[in-house]
Formats: C-alpha cells, sequence, structure tokens
C-alpha cells in the first residue's frame, strides 16, 4: 500500500514484513549548469507539494485521472532529486514519461537484471538523473511535454505520459532474516504538463544489485504515478499558491553553502545506459532549435564540497536551512 | 521528561561511538541551542524543549519527529490543526482505534491510487 506523509509517497508492505517501509520523496534543488562539465552533488531545499490526484478530478482530464496517482507542481527548467529512505532492502524502478531512469528502455512492472534497470535500497541513498556513464548521471530538469526536450519525446517521438513513474518492491521475507539484515480539461495546452529531461553531468555512483534478481518479492510490488503540472496549473488545479522559485546555482554558490559528494566504496557501479548517453541535454536542445528555455546555465567554479562517505547512518544533504537566505 | 532526555542521549551516544560529530556540543550546534542546555534536557534536568528544537534533534539524530514529539509529551502543531478542524470526528476515530491492532489501523489509511497507465 502507498500513502501519503508531509509530501512523501510512503510504501508499505505489512502483508511481507512489519519492517517493509520505505520513502520516496522528491526534492527541490538546484538546477546545475548544462555545460558538459562534471558538478557535484547540488543540496536539498525542501520536498515537492504533493497532492492526490483524486482530490482534484474534476479539473483534470481524464486520462490522468485513471492513471489515479499523486500530482505535484514544477517551475519549467526547476531541478529535482529522488530521496529514498528506508532499511528494509528495496528494488525500486524509476521512469520518466515511461522510460527508465536507468536503462532508457520502456516502462515495464517488472524487475529487469540485464542490464538491471532498478536501484537497491538502502544502498542507493538518492538518484539525480538519467544513468549516462559510470559514475555520471543528467539531471532531472522539468520541461514542458511536447517541446522536443524530454526523454520520452527523444526516445519515443511522442509526447504522451510525462510525468514520473516507480514501482517498489520489498525484498523477500525469508532473504530478510536469511542475511540478519539491520538495516483544467479545455485550459490543459501541453506546455502545462510537465515532463523531465536530462540536464546538466553530475558525479553519482548507481550501485548493482549485490543479491541478484530472485530476492525480490515480485508478488508484492506497489505503483505510483506522478503527475507533473506548471506552477500556474498547480495554482488552477489546487487553489494552492504555487512553491518560489528555488534559487539558481549562482547565488547558491556564491554564497559559500555547500555541494556534496558521495563515495560507497563496498558497492560496484553501474555502466549507465547508452541510449541515455546519445540524448540531447536541455542546453544542447535549446541550442539546436535556437530557442532560449534554459536561464542561468552560466559554468560556476564548487569550492565548497562536503563529502558524505558509506554511513554509520544516512549521510544528512542539506544546506542547513540556508536557503532561507533567497 | 527523563525519558525523552535519556532516549536522546541514548541515541545520540550511540551514533558518537562511530561518528564524532554527534558529541554534545556538535549535535546543539547544529541544532541551534546552546550545549549545557542539551546536556540538561539529556540529564532531565530541564522539561524536553519547544516542538521547533525537538523537531530539529530528532531530524539530526534520524528519528521520527513525531515519535520524538511524542516521548516529549507534544502533539505537533500541524496534527493539532488537523483534529481542531473537525474534532468530534477526529475524537471518535482515535478512541475507535486505540485498541486496534496496526494491521486495522493501516486499513483506515488513506491509499494513494494507483490507475491504469
Amino acid at each position: 500500500m502507498i500513502f501519503l506523509d508531509r509530501n512523501r509517497l510512503m510504501f508499505r508492505f505489512p502483508e511481507v514484513h512489519e519492517d517493509a517501509i520505505c520513502s520516496i520523496e522528491l526534492q527541490r534543488t538546484l538546477r546545475i549548469p548544462d555545460d558538459d562539465k562534471d558538478y557535484p552533488l547540488p543540496p536539498g531545499l525542501g520536498a515537492f507539494e504533493l497532492r492526490h490526484l483524486d482530490d482534484y478530478s474534476a479539473r483534470l482530464p481524464q486520462s490522468w485521472c485513471r492513471r489515479g496517482g499523486v500530482i505535484a507542481p514544477m517551475h519549467q527548467a526547476e531541478a529535482m532529486w529522488i530521496n529514498f529512505t528506508s532499511d528494509y532492502p528495496f528494488a525500486v524502478k524509476v521512469a520518466t514519461g515511461k522510460i527508465c531512469a536507468i536503462t532508457g528502455d520502456a516502462w515495464t512492472n517488472h524487475l529487469n537484471c540485464d542490464p538491471q534497470d532498478y536501484a537497491v535500497l538502502p544502498d542507493q541513498p538518492w538518484l539525480d538523473g538519467y544513468s549516462v556513464e559510470k559514475g555520471i548521471i543528467r539531471q532531472f530538469v522539468a520541461m514542458p511535454l511536447g517541446g522536443g526536450y524530454t526523454v520520452e519525446e527523444q526516445l519515443t517521438e511522442a509526447a504522451v505520459h510525462g510525468g514520473i513513474q516507480f514501482v517498489v518492491y520489498p525484498i523477500k521475507a525469508e532473504r530478510y532474516f536469511d542475511h540478519g539484515m539491520q538495516f483544467l480539461r479545455s485550459s490543459f495546452g501541453r506546455d502545462t504538463i510537465m515532463g523531465l529531461a536530462p540536464g546538466g553531468r553530475m558525479k553519482q555512483d548507481i550501485y548493482d544489485d549485490r543479491r541478484g534478481l530472485d530476492v525480490w518479492d515480485q508478488r508484492h510490488g506497489s505503483r505510483c504515478f506522478v503527475s507533473l503540472v506548471n506552477t500556474a496549473q498547480w495554482m488552477a488545479i489546487t487553489g494552492e499558491r504555487p512553491p518560489t522559485d528555488p534559487p539558481t546555482a549562482q547565488a547558491y554558490t556564491a554564497r559559500g553553502l555547500p555541494w556534496f559528494d558521495y563515495y560507497d566504496g563496498d558497492s560496484k557501479v553501474m555502466a549507465g545506459s547508452k541510449k541515455l548517453r546519445n540524448l540531447k541535454s536541455v542546453a544542447k536542445n535549446a541550442e539546436a532549435t535556437s530557442q532560449s528555455d534554459l536561464p542561468d546555465n552560466e559554468t560556476i567554479l564548487v569550492p565548497n564540497v562536503i563529502a558524505l562517505g558509506k554511513p554509520g547512518r544516512r549521510p544528512v544533504r542539506e544546506s542547513a536551512g540556508d536557503e532561507s537566505v533567497f | 521528561m527523563t525519558h525523552f532526555g535519556s532516549t536522546i542521549r541514548e541515541i545520540r551516544e550511540r551514533l558518537r561511538r562511530d561518528d564524532r560529530r554527534y558529541s554534545v556540543r556538535q549535535v546543539a550546534g547544529r541544532v541551534g541551542i546552546e550545549p549545557a542546555y542539551l546536556s540538561k534536557i539529556e540529564r532531565g534536568e530541564v522539561a524536553p524543549p519547544s516542538e521547533a528544537t525537538t523537531v530539529r534533534l530528532a531530524q539530526d539524530l534520524g528519528e521520527d519527529p513525531d515519535v520524538m514529539l511524542a516521548l516529549a509529551g507534544k502533539v505537533s502543531t500541524d496534527l493539532q490543526a488537523i483534529i481542531r478542524k473537525r474534532p468530534r470526528l477526529f475524537a471518535d476515530l482515535i478512541r475507535q482505534l486505540k485498541e486496534a491492532p496496526d494491521k486495522a489501523v493501516l486499513r483506515v489509511v488513506r491509499e494513494v491510487r494507483d490507475g491504469n497507465w
């Protein structure tokens, strides 16, 4: 079962094990420059608002209502990362526009191991973007569906789904014990619906599944579709004020606030997807079409990087509330 | 109150065994209180801190803020607001569920619906 708790998606599998609980949160963050340089991890600036889509069904297209799930607001060209929290082991598939963010393959509900199309929790604390090379991702950046920027459009030549999709599978209870682990109808124009596109390059490892496919309990999965709308549409749908603009990477860095690096020396790192590597980033795409959809994209120097090693506990990747100065 | 303090101390000391950033001084610094005040809280010499401080303390120690607030004898402001909005309904609901097993309580939690996609 999935429920919403303070803007977190809580996945709970009491039928598998009482400890089988994980949360997924979409974190607001800085958009790193899309300039082909490799940047460290940007901070978390608080969670995106999430609401039950069913609560606004009268103001949404029927095709959205059929999907169920939740709805979230994003500014155009705003970036996000996905925050996983769990002690119990889970396999999590993440897709945008129904394209896997790890392999670039079309969505399937089940797990695949060749190539591995899921992240393993709790080894993987975060996912900031599309896996394009070993140890390198391209940041998740929100762009209007229909503009040709999104991964979905670049790989399928169609702008149908947008949004973010998750499916979560817990480890089989017996394997947990075995290992002794602790561990608006007419006004719904295309430019109001958001999808995710590949942004700037960032250093982030995505870890191999060291246990193998058999340990995951694929009889007990839970799926969720997160529909993304722009901030004007969010206000029209929910009546709530949209979130303020996040700070730019330049402004954040100029104030001496920290960026992050994370290493887990014990885990093997996945190679990254060739399909995703060959996609055009937002900046390249805008350049090719002579559009100016990506403001504040100047290269920056990042002097203040905090190294977060393999933790005895979960590492904290926040700017200690300093974002309030913006 | 003493239970709150000793729990905080126990968690902090456990974390400090692996990570020196969990000294009284450093935790107090991150949470925004004086080290002497945190020591007094841990020893149960003063009442648990404000809601905001308790939440920051819980977050720094990697604990659930609601659980820490409950230990401090408090209910978070957002939960109070929810109950105040529909007091009779929620008072009834909580009383009805007070003895129910976790599985039964989970059945009344509103699920995020998965549809056809």
